[in-house]
């Protein structure tokens, strides 16, 4: 695994949690 | 048109959106997403997915979702219904009625898929394959299963058979029991398992370490990089894009006439942005993080490089139904793990499965006032009678043959349909104002003229490049055995028919909606 690799993964995953974590407190906060 | 309030609704906002991120986790997810990655560029080939998810899957996520919620509006739950509504043409309902096509041909062979991780799933309990011991075995294996060839591991095809029957059961039960009874109760028991179950297994594969000190290269690191390491150098060929952008199409499963239905049932005041982006990121959750991560790594960890790319090349199938299995084999609680797996693809399957009933089912609910009793015996009778052929000529190329036309080609048609109706027949003013009503996160502006043009023109750029790639060789049958011509033709003959039989039914419906007005 290359440095370029870790980046890359690093980013992506973290993107995705960020936007996930950020969709589910708004979700979660509005109630259903 | 007066609005029509009297159709079932999602018990709440999370249920909706667990149960449109079962429709989008399918089995793609786990094993399509890092062979297609591996063998495109690497993590270069995350720049190209990213983008298309942007531009492409984002967006018609969203103008899905609205969609939906506006033919809810008036009682429609199928895509001919909400056609006619944006468009008051009679082309327009025969348009929509691909987003019922599309779906219902998708399941005559998704549900036979997911059985065999169901009944995988069982013979890794059971320990079945435990001692079927190189790839080309179990490949045998899987070719016995599947009643392709007879063999020394299965001589008939009733273990498939059955779980067969069980997973098309069970599918149906759930629909059965409705919108809120059913599909969501199970989005909210199946999706939390299977994240859970996905880091399990992503747990476990990351620990893999060096499996075999003999082969020091053949580690876990290894197998990360080989799905992650970018090669830049390649993103300046077009194959690369084309294939990023059919895999965020794929994996998103937008286009089936699934995400329209199921926001049909959506509340006025439920939102549409927000759903629609928690769905894209739960996707992209267990695509990118847990997909990325399970069958590749583990796969370069005990076989290495060379031959995972040889895995690869050959696809998504011999990865998670031969490689896989074999792993089991080899590390403690195998019997566990092995089904664990299975069972992760099972649930992604399944969620799926439902999704694509669905479709159907509001056809004959909201279109022709059936009971859902009534309904879903109907539905599973057709899917019974329609998904043999899929069965007993799976080694003739049936199954290919209607995956081609209908899981890929005519679901990007379908999108480019759906994308034009939306943003230039109904207004891009109209629809943008459908997406961001009641909304509880701020859309930026940029994806109205993102809609508007560039959606569009992307969809365009794929169906053409697919339409020169590869549909002259399937048109003229290149590479199938003459003994196999006339099964391929029997499958398009059926797709023909069907085609035929949901424009008649959809004719009906519309007649019947307008007595109704």
């Amino acid at each position: 695994m290359t440095i370029e690799g870790w980046i890359l993964l690093v980013l992506s995953w973290s993107s995705i949690i960020a936007v996930v974590a950020y969709c589910m407190a708004k979700v979660l906060k509005r109630k259903g | 048109m007066p609005a029509i309030n009297k159709r079932e609704k999602w018990a709440s906002k999370i249920g909706l959106i667990l149960a449109l991120a079962g429709n989008a986790i399918g089995l793609g997810n786990f094993l399509r997403f890092p062979v297609q990655a591996a063998e495109n560029g690497g993590g270069a080939f995350m720049i190209p997915y990213f983008v298309a998810l942007i531009i492409m899957g984002i967006p018609l996520m969203w103008a899905e979702c609205a969609i939906g919620r506006m033919g809810g509006r008036y009682g429609q739950g199928h895509t001919a219904g909400m056609f006619e509504l944006m468009w008051r043409h009679p082309c327009s309902k025969y348009l929509g009625m691909l987003g019922i096509f599309i779906p219902f041909t998708i399941a005559l062979y998704y549900i036979y898929i997911t059985s065999w991780t169901l009944a995988y799933g069982y013979f890794s309990l059971t320990g079945d394959y435990f001692g079927v011991a190189t790839r080309e075995t179990m490949g045998a294996y899987l070719r016995g299963f599947q009643g392709v060839e007879s063999n020394q591991y299965f001589s008939s095809i009733s273990p498939s058979y059955l779980a067969y029957l069980t997973t098309l059961g069970m599918s149906l039960y759930i629909v059965y029991h409705g919108i809120s009874g059913g599909i969501e109760r199970l989005g909210k028991i199946a999706m939390p398992l299977l994240f859970l179950i996905g880091v399990a297994l992503a747990v476990r594969v990351l620990t893999f370490g060096t499996p075999d000190p003999n082969y020091p290269e053949n580690n876990v690191l290894n197998g990360l990089g080989f799905v992650w390491n970018p090669q830049p150098e390649r993103l300046t060929n077009p194959t690369i894009w084309l294939a990023a952008a059919g895999q965020i199409f794929f994996t998103l499963s937008v286009a089936t006439g699934a995400v329209p239905t199921y926001t049909s049932y959506m509340r006025e005041e439920d939102d549409v942005a927000l759903t629609g982006l928690s769905t894209a990121g739960l996707n992209e959750l267990a695509e990118v993080v847990l997909g990325g991560t399970i069958a590749i790594t583990a796969a370069v960890a005990f076989f290495g490089l060379a031959e995972t790319e040889e895995i690869a090349r050959r696809g998504a199938f011999d990865l998670g139904f031969q490689a896989l299995p074999m792993i089991f084999q080899k590390i403690p609680l195998g019997h566990l793990f092995g089904a664990l797996w299975f069972l992760l693809l099972f649930f992604a399957g399944v969620t799926s499965v439902v999704a694509l009933t669905q479709p159907v089912m509001a056809l004959f609910q909201d279109g022709f006032g059936w009971s859902r009793g009534k309904t879903t015996c109907v539905v599973l009778a057709a899917l019974f009678l329609l998904t043999q052929p899929v069965i007993f000529f799976l080694k003739h190329g049936f199954l290919d043959e209607l995956d081609f036309w209908v899981g890929s080609f005519a679901l990007v048609f379908f999108a480019l349909i759906e994308t034009i109706q939306f943003a230039w027949v109904f207004g891009m003013e109209r629809g943008w104002n459908e997406i961001t009503r009641g909304a509880a996160i701020s859309v930026p502006r940029p994806f109205y003229y993102v809609i508007k043009y560039v959606t569009p023109l992307f969809l365009l750029f794929i169906l053409a490049a697919w339409a020169v790639q590869d549909v002259p060789n399937k048109i003229f049958m290149v590479g199938v055995k003459p003994e196999d011509a006339p099964y391929v033709w029997g499958a398009r003959g059926m797709m023909i028919a069907l085609l035929l039989v949901f424009g008649f039914l959809v004719k009906i419906a519309s007649g019947k909606k307008g007595e109704r007005s």
